[in-house]
């Protein structure tokens, strides 16, 4: 597997950027454009209080593995200089944080919050704590990778990487197959009996997944609520972070379908290298507020990416996906689908879709002269050639003023790429509608059919049929709490 | 709305088992004069039947008057324009489409006043010229659903869906498609053709008292009209009505209109009976429709 350091994202800043893309936010409210940000470098008290908390609920003992120590403090120097996220910044620009600062946050020291279910591994595999890996050589390949930081890691990648009282780690070695699905289910944090009102208790969950070249896995991240505990008042701040190897390919289903009173955020970073393959299936449903923030970088050519994501607000929620696709490489293939059904007149949904296709990448060459100099030059590199890359937004309102708010955007500077990006909002289709009427099956059954049908598009790409199914029951329950 | 139950046989709503006999269409009109002399009231009344585009105002009917008696074979030709399928899409209750004045009676009932589900309940059918795609609904689902919606109309217990394959098998054989098409979205990637037969089979399996197709011909090449034709051929009894909008004569040779008429205007300019269709080939609509 390639190295990071020497990789096209690791200079990405010297990209002369020049966007072709428009900023123009799809909405169904008019809202007024807020003016350009100074972003203030200074620490914001707030975050710095939060940070202190967090660190103190962490015992930080010579045990720590060295890679989760160095996280720590680079996510610890970060938070320095990040301020709490306001409507001003763009990131945030529709999504309320207020209910999450307004509340006392307080750390829960689980051991664990991630509980791993899967069977039958070859030995070679390691699935489990990074704390209980004993491996020195296995533990030097985790440092590779951590801490990464990209240019849009926000607040909560920082969060998590001080107050992550772990890290989960799968590790698939060169040519290894996993047939069975490795499934984390994520226990919501579960607060002491007495708790005051305004507190949210905190959990920080993170997994880091290594492919290795032409390795092949499936993981399922479950964020499901427990039976009997819908209405917890709790902050997942999740993160999830993998390197695939040269021909790996790596299955993710995330399913989060938390407590209504809940805040869900989460972070999925991926690394593709050359040849390699990533499929995500999402299905968001829980929390008051959802967000989750995806990125995708290309380490290499070659790369397949599907994307697909169903977002479903039936109540006062907002459901918030941030998705940065770069690609730096020739013949990169990617397609995305986001959906989402907004059903209730307070619900929110939020896309922002950007795709980078670049067209140059600066390289560090060094040409060795003789033993005590070399010669050093920054080369322009033409890349990113023959991308093909295709993205659809499509919303579904079903209530008067449901919101939604979507921007695909694709920023293309290479020149021979296939770039096609689509977004629709509406109401279900009236001929549709009239199609079931017209056979004698009456307007409200077809209406929940059709929206359901909506949904199912996304939901039929998991991999997993317990997943499909359940899934399935859970968004019919949704949309038609009648049912059953 | 309450709505009666048939008032006529039950046997034409409930979808019939396939025919034996064989498709042989003159048996089928000989059948239909008989019952012609024993119905008693019209199936379908209308009366000077006025309605316009609901978005752009436009009005596109001015007063079409037609009677279909049980058993009878319709007929409605007319230039692209005159309002045929707008008739049609009005009759099934298209929401694009609003009644300004007249009246429809059909089986006895007002038919202006049902929801268009009601419509198809008390059993009035029409195929789409263009069926919508449904995406992310079976053919299979989208037929059990049908099919039950009828059932529980007739008040009849519903079934489930593995119930109802050996039902949906046979009406499958009718139009002459493969198992596999129920597993397919509804009008999902289907060909001209497809989604016409897709119409028949829809027919095929909840029947109706009177059935409207509208340009059933129009896309077909001349295998899959005949398939079409003897599909239709074998749903029908001597009880049902057809009401065909058409361009084309081929259909009209297989299906045997007793009414033909002509469409101008947004009226029923003339009517008559197959001898007429001759005349349109050989002089056109301008004549047919001005001479009286």
């Amino acid at each position: 597997m390639n190295g990071v350091g020497f990789s096209a994202a690791a200079w990405s800043s010297l990209i002369p950027f020049s966007s072709s893309s428009s900023s123009s936010w799809v909405s169904q409210k008019k809202l007024v454009r807020p003016k350009a940000l100074n972003r203030a470098f200074t620490s914001d008290p707030y975050v710095l209080e939060l940070a202190e908390t967090l660190e103190e609920s962490i015992p930080s003992t010579p045990s720590t593995p060295l890679p989760l120590h160095n996280l720590r403090n680079a996510s610890s120097q970060s938070l320095l200089s990040t301020p709490w996220p306001s409507r001003r910044d763009e990131p945030f620009r529709f999504t309320d944080l207020s209910f999450i600062r307004q509340s006392r946050i307080l750390p829960l020291s689980h051991p664990s919050p991630v509980k791993i279910l899967t069977s039958h591994l070859p030995p070679t595999v390691y699935v489990g704590p990074l704390s209980a890996l004993s491996s020195s050589s296995l533990l030097h390949t985790v440092s590779q990778y951590l801490p990464h930081t990209f240019p849009d890691a926000d607040l909560f990648w920082s969060i998590n990487g001080i107050a992550a009282p772990d890290l989960t780690l799968v590790y698939v070695p060169e040519n290894c197959h996993l047939q069975d699905p490795i499934h984390f289910h994520y226990t919501p944090p579960q607060p002491p009996t007495t708790h005051p009102s305004d507190t949210m208790y905190l959990s920080n969950p993170r997994v880091l997944v290594v492919l290795e070249k032409g390795a092949r896995a499936h993981i399922t991240e479950d964020f499901s609520s427990e039976q009997g505990n819908d209405n917890g008042r709790y902050w997942s701040n999740a993160a999830f972070e993998a390197v695939i190897g040269e021909g790996a390919k790596l299955s993710h289903s995330y399913v989060q379908t938390q407590s209504f009173h809940a805040a869900h955020t989460k972070w999925t970073s991926v690394r593709q290298d050359s040849f390699s393959a990533y499929e995500l299936t999402e299905v968001s449903a829980g929390g008051k507020l959802g967000r989750h923030n995806l990125r995708i970088q290309q380490l290499g050519p070659d790369t397949v990416t599907e994307l697909s994501s169903l977002h479903l607000s039936v109540g006062e929620q907002t459901q918030d996906l941030h998705s940065t696709l770069v690609l730096d490489h020739p013949r990169g293939y990617s397609r995305q689908l986001h959906k989402c059904i907004v059903a209730h007149s307070q619900g929110q949904a939020v896309f922002d879709g950007n795709i980078k296709v670049n067209r140059y990448v600066y390289a560090l060459v060094l040409q060795y002269v003789n033993e005590m100099h070399s010669v050093q030059s920054i080369e322009r590199l033409r890349y990113a050639q023959q991308t093909d890359a295709g993205q659809l937004t499509r919303s579904l309102l079903l209530e008067p003023r449901a919101t939604v708010n979507v921007k695909p955007n694709l920023q293309i500077v290479a020149d021979d790429v296939k770039c096609s990006h689509g977004a629709a909002i509406s109401d279900l289709e009236e001929s549709q509608l009239l199609y079931f009427q017209a056979r004698g099956i009456d307007q409200n059954t077809a209406r929940r059919v059709l929206i359901f049908a909506f949904g199912g598009e996304v939901i039929d790409k998991f991999p997993s049929s317990s997943i499909r199914d359940r899934v399935r029951s859970h968004i019919k329950n949704l949309l038609d709490p009648s049912s059953n | 709305m309450a709505l009666s139950l048939p008032t006529h046989s039950s046997r034409s709503l409930l979808p019939l088992p396939p025919s034996t006999k064989p498709t042989f269409p003159t048996l089928r009109r000989l059948n239909h004069r008989v019952s012609l002399v024993t119905a008693s009231i019209p199936l379908l009344q209308v009366n000077d039947l006025r309605a316009k585009i609901v978005e752009s105002n436009v009005p596109i009917l001015h007063g079409v008057n037609l009677t279909v008696n049980q058993g009878e074979v319709h007929a409605i030709m007319g230039k692209n324009g005159s309002g045929k399928s707008t008739f049609a899409k009005v009759l099934v209750g298209h929401p694009d489409y609003e009644v300004t004045g007249g009246s429809v009676v059909f089986k006895g009932e007002n038919l202006l006043e049902m929801e268009p589900e009601e419509r198809s309940l008390s059993g009035l059918f029409m195929s789409f010229q263009s069926p919508v795609e449904i995406p992310g609904v079976s053919n299979n689902d989208f037929l059990v659903m049908a099919y039950n919606a009828r059932r529980k109309k007739l008040g009849l217990p519903e079934l489930g869906p593995l119930e109802c394959i050996s039902y949906l098998m046979k009406k499958l054989e009718l139009v002459n498609m493969k198992p596999d098409f129920l597993n397919r979205n509804v009008n999902g990637g289907f060909s001209g053709g497809e989604r016409k037969r897709n119409e028949i089979l829809q027919l095929a399996v909840l029947g109706a008292d009177l059935a409207i197709l509208d340009e059933i011909d129009s896309g077909l090449d001349v295998d899959a009209l005949k398939d079409v034709a003897s599909a239709v051929n074998q749903i029908l009894t001597p009880q049902n009505s057809l009401m065909m909008i058409t361009h084309y004569r081929r259909i009209l040779d297989l299906l045997k209109p007793t009414h033909v008429h002509v469409m101008d205007k947004g009226k029923i300019a003339r009517s008559g009976d197959i001898s007429m269709v001759e005349t349109i080939e050989a002089e056109g609509y301008e004549t047919v429709s001005t001479s009286t």
